[in-house]
């Protein structure tokens, strides 16, 4: 049968054709259904989100925004809250399991599916390798701090120069850090909700830390000249930090098995938005507070950021010591986590036959995919070794914030062709929030560099001519008669 | 060909005898009952209380082969066998001796006594061989009884794809095609716990492990293709895929007969030609309802 382009391209997958092997398991339960609480839900937000960022930005966006890089924070994190909502329904109504790109998949057709999974695999990819960067200076950090020894900077900054920093060889502690995440993940790694809770109370725990003794330093005449930077150095501070927000979705996509969701995942969802926000603004305040703006361009700073505020604010070691050392831990498990989600969207898309069958392919020995963990694993520790991570987070951002724009649109969309989906999570005050999403994603969008657009641009080409020439042709869909999608 | 079979002295599981008997019915082979018996120290001038340890020893030698051709005909009286005692430091290595000396084709130890009955529960002596063995080795269930007269009428043959595993699927399906026993392919899919926080939805893993049932039901149907290709088949000849939670969910997804024996191949890691169970091995043993062989 042949198919016309446009048909192609606006194909879905069809929901039934979820589990093509239609095995049930009899022994295995229910699917952990419904039965997460309120607060589990609220505490996958806050594990997901805090730590992406926080532990780095301080000292990519003070620079940018100056004091107002506060209501940047605000900026950002409304932006994410609203662009969780509607991922929520989109969630909630597609009933399979994944990432934004299945969910389009089944909803938007092949081609939105392949955009989204061009920004999602940014996302995921370059996020892991921006966070084992900043792993590394806190890794560094930690050294020095108790064994008075720290790798020589060759081995711990990539080769390119960012506004005449420091450089090196390779970022070694980056690599030798997504080098181990992927041993794990092949051999199988499972990191659990309780190990997700210790996380969380580590993560917070450091952040408190931060606050109490940066607020001891607080000065209020450091926040003098607030709008010093005006509205584009703002825009361009909460485009960097829009970064730190990203995992707020995991509260989405967690949906399906809240007993509630049309209680629950609001509720959820906002908790965790108050509980990030609410630190990520103390961290803010009490990082500004404490030392002129001068000092967040400083050298060190870039590379341990919250650390060395502690150290200079003290004149002590040990509190700069406690921070790297919880940085050091939970970062760790952020990288693991986000490579972890990285490989299982590119194994999504190998089934669907998007990408070439090894990446769908399951180790006999250790029943995870391992040559599609070997990829993931070789391509970010490269970025991750050579890459500084400035150029990283606004490439990360830019991912994100266009895939959730498009879920917003998709939202706004699915309610005019598919009006009688079954929705257990509605986007309450439709069609404004997803019309403030986009505003705002936009908004945020606008305030990001030019580079971060042309690198944006290439890689969609990329993917998006991989799709026309291979993926295209190759699709699951091919063999099977055109699913209608949701119905 | 020979059976090996360790017999311990004191203990009053009788599960290695009864699977050994099975083995013996099915294949027409011979039981040879091994004891092992403590060697006395290795000195040059023997004084009296070695003399006494090594009469003691042997005592406890000559009992045990008494105490096994009673079992003997009790338990299998229509198979042939013999039952003897050697002097040895460590039982193991002494029955592995032995089974190289007399050219077993198989050591058949019973369970445990450490476990749950109906488990195949290791102790100390198979957990040694199970990493050590030149052949193929079997343990009992904790408890095991076979049927009056029974026979191995099936065995089912744990596979994973690859290379070492079409091996052992080979010979397993030899040797089933020989003692007319049926077989059964079985393949387990074990869902990995999905990563928290759930970045990619909570339920990932279902899809490696959709994925991975697909890519096994495939593996065995081309396994199938080759045993047809290379020889007879035994029949009847089936094969299934347990997908579950957990390695124990998975072995009670299927069902077993009573005279079933469970064969799993040994590391695919190990660069001899021995036996190391590995750690899926080790997992599926562990669980395993029924008797199992682990070959090299």
């Amino acid at each position: 049968m042949t198919m016309s382009v446009r048909d192609q391209l606006t194909r879905k997958k069809p929901i039934a054709k979820v589990d093509p092997g239609g095995h049930q398991d009899p022994h295995a339960g229910p699917e952990l259904n419904r039965t997460l609480s309120t607060f589990t839900l609220m505490m996958f937000g806050v594990g997901a989100t805090v730590g992406t960022g926080i532990f780095f930005v301080l000292p990519e966006s003070v620079p940018d925004a100056g004091p107002a890089v506060v209501v940047a924070f605000l900026l950002a994190g409304l932006a994410a809250g609203l662009s969780a909502v509607c991922y929520a329904e989109m969630a909630s109504s597609i009933p399979v399991s994944g990432s934004t790109y299945s969910y389009a998949y089944h909803s938007l057709g092949e081609l939105v599916a392949m955009v989204i999974a061009a920004c999602v695999l940014l996302e995921y990819g370059v996020a892991a390798g921006a966070v084992a960067v900043g792993w590394s200076g806190y890794f560094n950090e930690l050294l020095d701090k108790t064994i008075g020894f720290s790798l020589p900077d060759a081995l711990s900054y990539s080769p390119i120069p960012v506004d005449g920093g420091t450089t090196g060889l390779v970022n070694l502690p980056a690599i030798v850090l997504v080098f181990l995440c992927t041993l794990l993940l092949i051999r199988g790694a499972s990191e659990s909700a309780r190990v997700n809770n210790i996380m969380v109370v580590v993560k917070l725990s450091v952040l408190v830390l931060f606050v109490i003794i940066g607020l001891t330093a607080f000065q209020a005449d450091r926040f003098d000249n607030f709008w010093m930077a005006g509205s584009a150095g703002i825009t361009a501070a909460a485009g960097t930090i829009f970064f730190s927000f990203i995992g707020l979705d995991a509260v989405s996509t967690a949906g399906e098995e809240v007993k509630d969701p049309q209680r629950a995942l609001p509720r959820a969802l906002m908790g965790a938005l108050a509980i990030v926000v609410t630190i990520y603004l103390l961290v803010a305040l009490a990082g500004v507070g404490a030392q002129p703006l001068e000092e967040f361009s400083s050298d060190e700073q870039q590379d341990a950021g919250l650390s060395v505020i502690l150290e200079n604010i003290t004149g002590s070691a040990w509190p700069g010591t406690i921070l790297a050392a919880g940085a050091v831990i939970s970062i760790f498990s952020v990288t693991l986590v986000t490579l972890y989600g990285q490989t299982r969207i590119l194994f999504a898309m190998g089934r669907d036959r998007m990408l070439p069958d090894k990446f769908a392919e399951v180790d006999s020995r250790t029943l995870t995919p391992r040559f599609n963990t070997l990829v993931v694993g070789v391509v970010v520790s490269l970025i991750a070794g050579f890459v500084p991570s400035d150029y990283l987070w606004d490439t990360v951002s830019i991912g994100t914030l266009v895939a959730f724009s498009v879920v917003a649109i998709g939202v706004m969309v699915l309610r005019r062709t598919m009006p009688d989906l079954h929705r257990p999570f509605r986007v309450p005050l439709f069609p404004v929030i997803p019309i403030l999403t986009v505003a705002a994603c936009v908004y945020v969008l606008s305030g990001l560099a030019a580079i971060t657009w042309a690198i944006f641009g290439v890689w969609l080409a990329v993917v998006l001519s991989y799709y026309f020439f291979v993926g295209r042709h190759r699709s699951r869909l091919n063999d099977e008669t055109v699913g209608t999608g949701v119905r | 060909m020979t059976l090996l079979v360790g017999f311990p002295t004191g203990h009053e599981d009788r599960s290695g005898l009864e699977l050994a008997a099975t083995f013996a019915r099915s294949s027409g082979q011979d039981l040879a009952l091994v004891t092992v018996v403590p060697a006395s120290w290795p000195t040059p001038v023997a004084g009296h209380t070695d003399r006494e340890f090594e009469d003691w020893s042997q005592e406890r030698g000559r009992e045990a082969v008494r105490a096994a051709e009673v079992l003997l005909a009790e338990h299998c009286p229509d198979v042939t066998a013999t039952a003897s005692w050697v002097a040895g430091r460590s039982a193991p290595s002494t029955l592995a001796g032995e089974a190289e000396r007399i050219g077993a084709s198989m050591i058949v130890v019973g369970a445990g006594h450490d476990g749950g009955y109906g488990r195949v529960v290791l102790g100390s002596t198979a957990h040694r061989l199970l990493h050590s063995s030149t052949v193929p080795m079997a343990v009992a269930t904790r408890g095991y009884r076979a049927s009056d007269h029974g026979k191995v009428v099936r065995a089912t043959c744990a596979f994973r794809g690859d290379e070492s595993s079409r091996r052992t699927l080979s010979r397993t399906a030899g040797l089933c095609h020989e003692i007319g026993a049926g077989l059964r392919i079985a393949t387990f899919a074990v869902r990995g716990r999905t990563m928290y926080p759930p970045e990619v939805g909570t339920s990932p893993e279902d899809v490696v492990q959709d994925a991975w049932v697909a890519q096994a039901e495939q593996m065995q149907r081309a396994a199938i293709d080759e045993l047809a290709a290379a020889g007879p088949l035994p029949e009847p000849l089936e094969h299934v895929v347990a997908a579950a939670r957990t390695w124990a969910h998975a072995l009670d997804a299927l069902t077993w007969e009573r005279d079933e024996v469970l064969v799993v191949g040994s590391s695919s890691a190990s660069l001899m030609s021995r036996l190391f169970l590995g750690s899926n091995g080790a997992k599926i043993v562990r669980h395993s309802p029924v008797p199992v062989v682990v070959v090299p």
